[in-house]
């Protein structure tokens, strides 16, 4: 294969010739063999697989993930591990907590409460994940997106807690120890991608948002 | 022409013998679409250039709002961070600062019921005093009394005034009337106040441009009317 080049400064383009014909002679084409790609044979095995091996994998992924984030110990392993972001896993944990919290309160307030924390979580991730992009961050935006919903899990620990304890200090407590975990995993993961002065005007949004989230698993 | 490693056959003089399909690719820049600049992210890139130093300096020129350094502090640099996030901020102040000062108040705290329309009017209130608001203001403002400020300034100087509302209405949450009337006239002095002396240069052009105080005093009146009347009523239980 050959190409030849000439850049157009006039309208700033490059134009060019590719010749497709590959250079091959007799003796090569017969001894050449065509490479079965491994990733074909995987996908055509999982078309093939049960419905159960799918599901356990996608939730050893989350898993996986999962700990990732919670953990938050800075080594290399976690951001290549984050950097194959997926949305199942944020999924998951919103629903569990607009679930959890409107079962929880007042029947007469469940639906909207549903409805108010799936919103308050997509689109406060978006909004947090935009802010950061606007301000310089060398944020992906699904990346920050899935490490945003990952890290609702410690407050969905708490929602989940509180359901079972009546005392308001100790449920106190415990939202608030949520909270501090959440924002921990979250603004770890979030202040290397940012520029010195500007890190505060990026974590900001973050732990406000988490205080949102935090003060409904309270109050409901 | 550069032509790199051609394996083509040539004739004594040079020419080429086997002629090879060849196809011609041109590459060129995606030409940027024009129809809506303010639409796309890029264009709102140039509000967030700002550093957190920044934020703190504009931030504390609008709770010392007598002196007229706003403009100073801001220069040629308007940003939005500020009243998005000191608007979000107020919005979480009112939807659990008001439902905690009903839960002082109350008597009967085991069947207190939490009102969840206070997040719904809080974003709608808010976001139109440091949005909707200053839009339309700005707008008026530049094309119809040719003020040099642009939209985008008119709403960052809103923005930034309702900062001290951020430490009023937690002040607020004492659920005694008189201690909330107090600290919501502050409030109300001190946005009125910056506003105006931010603007003075503009309003003391002519008779026609001081009458944009007043829009800016009602509006501010209404909000911490909004405020008093929506999100800090004091309803007493009523003795049999």
């Amino acid at each position: 294969m050959e190409f030849e080049v000439q850049e157009n400064q006039a309208n700033n383009s490059i134009q060019g010739i590719i010749n497709l014909q590959p250079q091959v002679n007799q003796v090569q084409a017969q001894q050449q063999e065509i490479p079965i790609k491994q990733t074909d044979l995987q996908v055509s095995s999982t078309l093939e697989e049960s419905v159960a091996v799918t599901l356990l994998r996608d939730l050893r992924q989350i898993g996986v993930k999962l700990r990732c984030v919670l953990v938050p110990t800075m080594s290399t392993d976690n951001a290549k591990e984050l950097r194959n972001w997926d949305l199942w896993g944020p999924l998951v944990f919103c629903l569990m907590l607009a679930l959890t919290l409107s079962l929880s309160g007042n029947n007469d307030d469940g639906p909207g409460i549903f409805a108010t924390i799936f919103v308050l979580i997509w689109v406060g991730s978006f909004v947090v994940t935009l802010n950061a992009q606007l301000l310089g961050g060398k944020v992906s935006f699904f990346q920050s997106v899935c490490v945003l919903g990952y890290c609702v899990f410690p407050i969905n620990l708490g929602a989940l807690f509180t359901l079972f304890f009546s005392f308001f200090y100790l449920k106190m407590f415990l939202v608030i120890g949520c909270f501090l975990w959440s924002t921990y995993s979250a603004v770890g993961f979030m202040k290397l991608l940012i520029p010195e002065q500007k890190r505060i005007l990026a974590l900001y949004p973050v732990i406000l948002f988490y205080l949102f989230l935090s003060w409904f698993a309270l109050i409901v | 022409m550069q032509n790199f490693g051609s394996n083509n056959e040539l004739d004594e003089k040079g020419h080429v013998l086997n002629e090879q399909p060849k196809i011609k690719v041109k590459f060129e820049p995606k030409p940027k679409p024009s129809k809506c600049p303010i639409c796309t992210i890029e264009y709102y890139q140039q509000f967030f250039n700002i550093e957190q130093r920044d934020v703190y300096m504009r931030i504390r020129c609008s709770i010392l709002s007598w002196k007229p350094e706003f403009h100073q502090c801001v220069g040629k640099n308007p940003d939005l961070w500020g009243p998005l996030w000191i608007s979000t901020t107020i919005i979480f102040i009112l939807f659990a600062g008001g439902n905690l000062s009903r839960f002082l108040l109350e008597e009967d705290k085991k069947h207190f019921k939490y009102e969840y329309n206070y997040m719904y009017v809080a974003v709608l209130i808010v976001y139109a005093m440091a949005f909707i608001i200053p839009i339309i203001l700005g707008v008026i403002m530049k094309y119809i009394l040719k003020s040099e400020l642009g939209v985008f300034d008119i709403v960052c100087m809103y923005g930034y005034s309702l900062s001290a509302y951020i430490f009023v209405l937690i002040l607020c949450i004492i659920p005694y009337n008189e201690a909330q009337w107090f600290f919501l006239m502050c409030g109300l002095a001190n946005s009125t106040i910056f506003l105006l002396v931010n603007l003075w240069d503009f309003m003391k052009k002519n008779k026609q441009t001081v009458l944009i105080a007043i829009p800016i005093i009602s509006f501010n009146v209404a909000l911490i009317l909004c405020f008093k009347f929506y999100f800090f009523r004091l309803i007493y239980a009523v003795d049999d």
